[in-house]
């Protein structure tokens, strides 16, 4: 009976020591994650480092080469620079080239590089960095996302170690637009097995960290050829999710988020705090009609299936108020120089009139395919059907998976949803509207439009250029079997001791001039 | 009792084989496959070729399917297209990460849980013990990301104490991970605590009323030794199942967390892998959960056999 107490007393002090290390070691456990808080993840801003946020976009497969699909945007950015650059009106500046001229066909482009430049690395940049550095961008074998603005190249020479010549196989007078290209940046001679993960270019910023899964690290150049940034350090972390980056925004964790959507910008509305910009941009979405498809093979019933819009309000009811600009059919944006800003006003009767004409005076049934794989898809095609109703044109909306959509039903299905990004006139005219284009996404076979977009490449006279990728866009108006209704107005947001972020785009941004108070 | 547990291991084992068979079927059922969804729009039929080829997704399904099977057997889990590294690499990190919060989580829930759960039942009839039910009731209803949202506002936000995002790497070393894990923690912590209080609490006044009970009592013995020697053991099992089976989703099912605090755990590499067609990451972390499952299955019953003389007697007949 005592041995039996004994044990029993025993077994119970044993059982509150195990409880009460159990107890000391969550407290200790709390205290430490507690008291650790302020050393990797502080929350509140630091002068001289900007914080911004990534949206993880490749899932940690993101590679520093600025040629790779996988690119590391906007990294790529800030450690590598251009041959030319834009200004805030969109027109090329120099950038590590200072000057360019053409012959008279436009068919060869002789460039000057700046002087004394040199990689982090403290090697000099030359002649032989931009004859690699284009020779990637246009390998064939590679098959970069570059190649579709500068496939127009043939070859590079290197005619001095500070002057190239870029020979293209047909003329192209606004060459030095396609060069400003965000992704058209020089590496070194030979990067090619290292430039993923420890870059080594000629930008404001040099690469510290690299960890797209994690928080990426960026130094300041303070050799950098066009001034010393004002940044101490740049930090990229990745946050997949928006609202978790919204979050991170009104918690301090980051200085800047790239884009916010628009439902969400009434969250920085405290000025003392948050600086929001909103950036009227070339990023568009639109419905294609086969032309390969019956009855979007008649001229009339496109142009039908256009006109029956108030672009203003599908605008409005899609991207919410001034979220938009709008645009009658052209893919060219309101910041281009050679944008057409034609009357696109919503025409029922038009609308009906053609329709009679084709053959269709009790108007016409079509399906129109769309998905979630991106914002506003969906929105845009059910404010589509019901605006078109007034015209007769009646819309069956067909939901397709958002896996497989750019497999099984974007370029195959009579009519779909697209969306593109900006991009200036010439390149957006020719790689998605020209006859032969890969991207030609209605299959719409048009030799006059094809011999205009020729011409207006070989014309030298930019006023004269101007005039003929106007009369383009209103070719496109009458013709095309793209439905283009709006260019978005994206908002940036910013904690309000962000100093010197230009509202421009973002490829534009200078990152040098960015300053944290 | 070999027997009983050999037979449940082949059991397991079947069942782990089968539902391989089936997640391997049903990704090939989906529209498209891993080089769709890794090209997007910018897939050429050259490009579709290429990328196929590469990665063997041209060979037919069954001869994929006992491809994996064989890897498996060797150890390896196979290699994400997406992501261009091995599964192994890719879950080892977040799983790491998915058991430092689960662990965390536990700990904070299930000791106070079982203990306000007895508590608030010796106290059924008092307004604190209401007060304590409603606000379980209400933890217990509330979705996840409202819990989390209200937290990382506290928090993160008006008491700038908790950072409300992760901005570490999936495999940054557990001291950089630890000061991200509280605020999901906590959340977790709150859901889970609610669902075992209510359990031991029901199980308790369940028990209470039984007639072995009341003969303790009869017989004078006090209070406290009624409650720890004669209700505690017969009303535990109850809550123990509940805690095997949160402590089995704390493991496999916190995507919802993972999203709203950006941590890098197991739950959000699943839902993207499946949008990525990703199918050797896919079957990996399906096997994980399987084997955390009936994992948890089988400590729950042997502490149930453990504190329950009458569920060891029914095994051992």
């Amino acid at each position: 009976m005592f041995n039996k107490t004994v044990l029993r007393m025993t077994a119970h002090e044993a059982g509150r020591l195990r409880r009460r290390n159990l107890g000391i070691a969550v407290v200790a456990l709390t205290v430490f994650g507690f008291a650790s808080c302020g050393g990797s993840a502080s929350t509140s801003t630091s002068a001289g480092v900007l914080r911004v946020a990534n949206d993880a976009g490749f899932g940690g497969s993101e590679t520093m080469d600025p040629y790779d699909g996988n690119r590391f945007w906007p990294a790529i950015n800030m450690v590598f620079d251009r041959l030319i650059g834009v200004d805030k009106d969109f027109s090329p500046i120099p950038e590590l080239a200072d000057s360019w001229a053409s012959n008279d066909a436009m068919t060869e482009w002789t460039l000057k590089l700046h002087a004394g430049v040199k990689f982090h690395d403290g090697s000099d940049f030359d002649s032989a960095d931009v004859v690699y550095s284009i020779d990637r961008m246009i390998d064939p074998t590679f098959d970069s996302p570059v190649r579709a603005v500068l496939g127009i190249i043939d070859h590079v020479d290197a005619v001095d170690a500070s002057t190239v010549k870029i020979v293209l196989s047909t003329a192209e007078a606004d060459l030095p637009v396609l060069l400003a290209d965000y992704r058209a940046l020089m590496t070194p001679v030979d990067s090619l097995d290292t430039i993923g993960k420890t870059p080594v270019g000629t930008g404001p910023f040099s690469m510290q960290t690299f960890d797209p899964e994690g928080t990426t690290v960026l130094a300041a150049n303070p050799n950098y050829f066009l001034g010393k940034p004002k940044l101490a350090r740049i930090e990229i972390p990745a946050i997949a999710d928006a609202q978790a980056a919204t979050q991170a925004l009104l918690g301090g964790q980051v200085d800047m988020l790239l884009t916010v959507g628009a439902k969400n910008e009434s969250l920085f509305s405290d000025t003392s705090k948050f600086t929001t910009q909103h950036i009227v941009s070339g990023d568009w979405n639109g419905i294609d009609f086969r032309v390969d498809h019956k009855p979007f093979d008649d001229v009339r019933v496109r142009k039908a299936l256009r006109i029956a819009v108030d672009r203003q309000k599908l605008a409005d009811v899609v991207l919410g108020k001034d979220g938009g600009v709008v645009a009658c059919d052209t893919p060219v944006w309101s910041g281009d120089p050679y944008r057409w800003d034609g009357d696109c006003a919503q025409d029922i009767e038009g609308a009906k009139k053609l329709l009679a004409e084709a053959g269709f005076p009790d108007g016409i049934d079509i399906e129109i395919f769309t998905s979630d794989v991106e914002d506003n898809f969906v929105d845009l095609v059910q404010a589509y059907q019901e605006q078109v109703k007034a015209a007769g044109i009646r819309v069956k909306i067909t939901m397709a998976d958002a896996s497989g959509y750019w497999d099984n039903v974007w370029m195959k299905e009579p009519s779909f949803v697209t969306s593109w990004g900006q991009r200036p006139a010439p390149q957006v005219l020719n790689e998605v509207f020209r006859s032969t284009a890969a991207w030609n996404e209605t299959g719409l076979i048009d030799t006059e439009l094809d011999g205009l977009l020729d011409s207006a490449r070989s014309t030298l006279d930019k006023g004269e250029r101007a005039k003929q990728y106007q009369a383009i866009q209103q070719h496109l108006f009458d013709n095309s079997a793209t439905f283009i209704p709006y260019h978005k107005t994206l908002v940036r947001a910013m904690s309000a001791k962000v100093k010197g972020v230009a509202p421009i785009v973002i490829d534009a941004v200078r990152w040098e001039q960015i300053q944290v108070d | 009792m070999t027997a009983y547990l050999l037979r449940r291991l082949a059991i397991s084992l079947g069942v782990l084989a089968v539902m391989s068979v089936l997640v391997f079927l049903g990704v090939e059922a989906l529209p498209g496959d891993a080089c769709t969804a890794l090209l997007g729009r910018s897939a050429t039929a050259t490009k579709l070729a290429q990328c196929r080829a590469a990665n063997g997704l041209n060979a037919s399904v069954s001869h994929r399917l006992i491809d994996w099977a064989s890897g498996l057997l060797r150890g390896d889990l196979g290699f994400s297209i997406k992501r261009d590294k091995s599964v192994v690499d890719i879950v080892m990190p977040r799983l790491r990460n998915s058991l430092a919060l689960a662990t965390v989580s536990s700990l904070m829930a299930f000791p106070l849980a079982i203990v306000v759960g007895v508590w608030s039942a010796r106290r059924k009839r008092t307004r604190v013990a209401r007060v304590v039910d409603t606000v379980s009731l209400v933890l217990m209803t509330l979705p996840e990301f409202v819990t989390a949202s209200v937290l990382w506002l506290l928090f993160s936000v008006w008491l700038p104490l908790l950072p409300g995002v992760t901005m570490v790497s999936s495999n940054a070393s557990l001291l950089d991970i630890l000061p991200n894990i509280w605020l999901p923690a906590i959340t977790l912590a709150l859901v889970v605590f609610a669902h075992v209080m209510r359990s031991m609490r029901a199980s308790f006044l369940v028990t209470e009323e039984r007639p072995f009970v009341e003969a303790a009592r009869a017989r004078g013995i006090a209070e406290r030794i009624v409650v720890r020697r004669h209700i505690l053991p017969a009303a535990l099992p109850s809550p123990i199942n509940v805690i095997a089976v949160t402590a089995a989703w704390l493991l496999t099912g916190t995507f919802v967390v993972e999203v709203v605090f950006n941590f890098p755990g197991l739950g959000r590499i699943a839902v993207d892998a499946i949008s990525d067609r990703d199918t050797a990451l896919i079957l990996a972390l399906t096997l994980f959960g399987l084997v955390v499952f009936i994992a948890s299955s089988f400590v729950s019953d042997a502490v149930t056999r453990a504190l329950d003389p009458r569920v060891r007697a029914q095994v051992a007949s």
